[in-house]
């Protein structure tokens, strides 16, 4: 048997796969449909852990929450990246400077991001004290520390952390388009805007998804950052989905609530993807 | 120079000072003494420029009860850190060479299970695995938490080498068939001499994510092997009484400079991983 | 060491690949296995060095039925197309990779060695790696891999497609002057007519994972077996004149072309269409045969010869004329067909007539 070894080095990976990814998402799925609260409990119960997590408030602003940080995200790294790309695609000098600026980010931890982020934003000493001292005593910047705003600091600092990661992607696309479209666009005297909008981002149109896709799997992931920047709060104002389940799991100890709030956020990684598998399956079936 | 290029210089600048100014702000602040800090503003040069918030940061910062600084954290992590990449980075290695190489039956299944298992969420099977790693008596251990990175870590270090591997041409393999030898002597002598840059690649991805690793490291590892990460938040945010700012900056720095080293370090070797991992993960 | 392949088929999934292979080599043979791409030669040739399993069949290699072993045990060494050299490895490296997996003794390998360099005249290049070699050198490279192994029987996977024509023509004599010299088995893989007809003692022409045809260079040419074969072999092709066979006459159009000259294998019924297929060089002005009535379209010269055009009825005619001869033709032009050397086809079966 020719593959016989290399049957034997795949078949624990095939068995961990198996066990612990798809394994563990069957079983959070099943507790989900029990009456689980404290102790797992295995008596079934149908849907009701879902209305009873749809109708908990905390939850319902932790969801909503993921929708508000996911699109302003999304949309922020997204266009400062694309923008950055396109910028840095144009010949500029110190390239290897601005790249190695705008990618640090990410190689730091979410942790600290949201540490850093939470001091620059800190109305007692950051940006606002900094700004009242200029001699502005009357200028406010307080959303970290807001119910209603804290969720945007959030954005804030997830583009700050992502928008490098986009910009990679973009500029690595913008420099594998073909150079005879740009000769040919020269020769025929269009003007460069024209050619980005028209020719080369529509060129491009699978890693926008890709990064559109990177962008949203990870929102709906985000833990960290929130841990660290807001801790959810103030109150549970800035809660996300990912510590929602986290914190229900081992803190509140509600393993029921937990598992159906974690179920949700597994349908919303796939609402995610859809659009990938669709290019990728219409990429293939060419 | 035309109207369009200054502009284009000054906006480009502006997105440098964005990206540059909350560690510009961390690593100042953790230079000055607190008096400092509590007059002046954070965006100001410190004055007198010193390190003893990062030595107390260190060696004597407080996290809930023990005050042995950061340090616990960084051996905490180290420990982890090695382990946990020497054995993923291998595991990968020799499941992405095993399935595109060999392409044994169902090769293309588990490839689209791991791939699809990329992408679900810690959130959605951390407890089960708490339970199956409690049952082997793994949970908060050392080996616990090196076993979990190790799990984690598969789909994506599999597909990293598979794609990388996927692109050598068959012939490579069917030559040293030829030639009489087999699965690991193929793998020893020929793969992995010509793999050193997709190693490095997912060496670099391996470390910086371990590294950076909150929530498994919170969950699985346990008081005692608390890694860098969770030691940082512990510190800065349940400190009692008046933050020490400089402190607290400096112990995110000393959190966040072995992955900055190894990014300036790698250049681009860490672009190509987080790309590969980002678009192939 | 003679190869024999009997009842191979191989089928991938639904498709299959290779329907009912035999193929005969005798010893110290060159046999070129010749076809259009997807007409399963290399997965014959795969099937030969046991790199693919078969689904049915058998396969021998000097007597020994060898169906069920591995590579390394068949006594083969192998040339690749993109020559598969271990890019890390050295080139001496490369070349005795194989004898150190076999655990020759180092003498042993070394006398080898030394040989096969010899052999092409890579000696100097022996302590570089293959990222510094062109691809001529590579080429040396992977052949010196398979004559170290010292196997009586080699394959080679269209070894020569990825080199510029000079350097094709090059490597071309000297696998020729290889062979003469070593006389080994030879099986090898082309979609190039032109490296099949130099090199081998006989080509087994591949359509559709069936073998077409399996002769002699000559035979290929001058008596192609089927409509397949005729077509695929000979560059600038043969000319199909679609026909109708009655009493010994081929209708074409209004035109009555005798068949008195040709020599049929299988005399057809009145009234079978078929396909005369007439080489351009027995499309001659002033030649033997039957002389036609043409327009004269255009000429394409090409150096040695000038390819003329003519129209003959609703066809076209190419024939291959002295260039001098070419220059002054024009108009309206009588031009013969052999009809001795032309081949004839039944249309239906496609089988030489």
């Amino acid at each position: 048997m020719r593959s016989l070894a290399a049957r034997l080095v795949l078949s624990p990976t095939a068995l961990i796969t198996l066990v612990c990814f798809y394994g563990c998402a069957v079983w959070t799925a099943y507790i989900s449909l029990t009456r689980s609260s404290f102790f797992p409990n295995y008596e079934f119960s149908g849907i009701a852990q879902y209305t009873r997590l749809f109708s908990t408030e905390r939850w319902n602003v932790a969801y909503a929450n993921m929708f508000i940080f996911g699109v302003l995200l999304v949309a922020g790294a997204l266009a400062l990246g694309i923008i950055l790309a396109l910028m840095i695609d144009r010949n500029v000098r110190g390239e290897g400077f601005f790249r190695t600026i705008m990618l640090y980010p990410l190689a730091m931890s979410f942790i600290v991001t949201g540490l850093a982020w939470q001091w620059v934003l800190s109305p007692s000493i950051g940006v606002q004290h900094f700004v009242r001292d200029l001699g502005f005593p009357d200028f406010t910047f307080d959303w970290v520390a807001r119910q209603d705003r804290a969720i945007y600091t959030l954005v804030f600092a997830g583009v700050w952390h992502q928008a490098g990661l986009i910009m990679a992607i973009m500029l690595a696309g913008l420099r594998g388009v073909d150079r005879d479209i740009w000769k040919a666009t020269r020769i025929e005297g269009i003007p460069v805007w024209r050619v980005y909008l028209g020719i080369v981002l529509p060129m491009l149109r699978p890693l926008v998804v890709t990064c559109v896709v990177l962008l949203s799997v990870a929102v709906v992931k985000s833990y960290d950052l929130v841990v660290a920047m807001t801790g959810g709060g103030p109150g549970f104002a800035s809660d996300l989905p990912g510590k929602f389940v986290v914190e229900f799991s081992f803190e509140r100890a509600n393993i029921g609530q937990a598992s159906a709030a974690a179920v949700v956020m597994l349908g919303s990684i796939f609402a995610a993807l859809a659009p990938y598998f669709y290019i990728e399956m219409r990429r293939k079936a060419t | 120079m035309s109207v369009g290029r200054i502009g284009l210089y000054i906006f480009l600048a502006g997105a440098a000072l964005f990206f540059a100014i909350p560690l510009l702000i961390v690593v100042m602040t953790s230079l000055k003494p607190m008096d400092e800090i509590r007059a002046g503003s954070i965006f100001a040069w410190p004055m007198a420029p010193g390190f003893a918030a990062w030595v107390k940061a260190w060696s004597s910062a407080c996290t809930g009860l023990a005050c042995n600084g950061i340090q616990v954290g960084f051996w905490n992590s180290f420990q982890i850190l090695i382990p946990s990449v020497v054995l993923s980075v291998s595991a990968g290695a020799i499941n992405g060479y095993a399935l595109a190489q060999w392409k044994p039956p169902g090769a293309n299944m588990l490839l689209t299970a791991l791939m699809l298992g990329a992408f679900i969420p810690y959130q959605v099977i951390l407890y089960p695995m708490v339970k199956i790693m409690s049952n082997v008596g793994l949970y908060n251990s050392l080996p616990g938490i090196v076993a979990i990175h190790i799990i984690f870590g598969l789909p994506v270090m599999t597909l990293i080498f598979r794609n990388f591997y996927a692109g050598l041409p068959d012939e490579l393999l069917k030559a040293a068939r030829v030639d009489g030898a087999g699965f690991w002597r193929i793998f020893w002598e020929i793969m992995l001499p010509i793999s050193v840059n997709i190693l490095v690649v997912a060496v670099i991805l391996q470390v910086t994510g371990i590294w950076n690793d909150y929530l498994l490291g919170l969950i699985f590892a346990g008081r005692e092997y608390a890694p860098m990460t969770v030691q940082l938040n512990l510190i800065v945010n349940s400190q009692m009484g008046e933050q020490e700012h400089n402190v607290n900056m400096a112990a995110t720095l000393l959190t966040a400079l072995p992955p900055l080293l190894v990014y300036v370090a790698s250049g681009r070797y860490f672009v190509r991983g987080i790309t590969a991992g980002a678009v192939k993960g | 060491m003679s190869v024999n392949v009997q009842g191979l088929r191989k089928s991938y999934g639904a498709l299959d690949v290779l329907k009912d292979i035999n193929l005969d080599v005798r010893e110290g043979e060159f046999t070129v296995l010749l076809g259009p791409s997807g007409c399963g030669k290399s997965t014959l040739l795969s099937a030969i060095a046991g790199l693919d399993p078969i689904n049915a069949g058998r396969i021998d290699i000097a007597g020994i039925d060898v169906t069920d072993r591995d590579p390394a045990a068949r006594g083969i060494a192998m040339v690749f197309q993109s020559y598969a050299l271990y890019p890390t490895m050295t080139v001496r490296g490369n070349m005795t990779f194989g004898l150190r997996v076999k655990r020759l003794p180092k003498p042993e390998i070394e006398k080898r060695l030394t040989w096969a360099a010899d052999m092409l005249q890579i000696t100097d290049l022996l302590d570089r790696k293959p990222g510094q070699l062109s691809g001529g050198q590579r080429q040396r490279v992977a052949i010196g891999r398979a004559l170290v192994q010292q196997a009586r029987v080699f394959l080679f996977d269209e070894p020569l497609s990825n080199l510029d024509a000079k350097l094709r023509a090059e490597m071309r004599v000297e696998i020729k002057r290889l062979h003469r010299e070593l006389a080994p088995t030879v099986v090898y893989v082309t979609h190039d007519q032109i490296e099949a007809m130099t090199l081998a003692s006989r080509i087994a022409v591949m359509r559709g994972g069936r073998i077409e045809q399996y002769a002699t260079p000559d035979e290929l040419y001058e008596r192609p077996a089927t409509l397949f074969v005729a077509g695929f072999v000979g560059a600038p092709a043969m000319n199909f004149l679609p026909v109708i066979l009655r009493g010994g006459v081929a209708e074409l159009g209004a035109l009555r072309i005798p068949l008195d000259a040709y020599r049929f294998t299988s005399p057809p019924a009145d009234g079978t269409p078929a396909v005369l297929g007439v080489r351009p060089e027995h499309v001659t002005i002033g030649g033997p045969g039957v002389a036609v009535a043409t327009e004269t379209l255009f000429m394409e010269p090409m150096g040695a010869d000038t390819l003329g055009w003519f129209q003959l009825g609703a066809q076209r005619l190419s024939a291959r004329l002295a260039p001098q001869l070419a220059r002054g033709i024009d108009g309206a032009q009588t031009v013969a067909l052999d009809i001795a050397n032309a081949s004839i086809f039944d249309q239906a079966t496609e089988l030489r007539l």
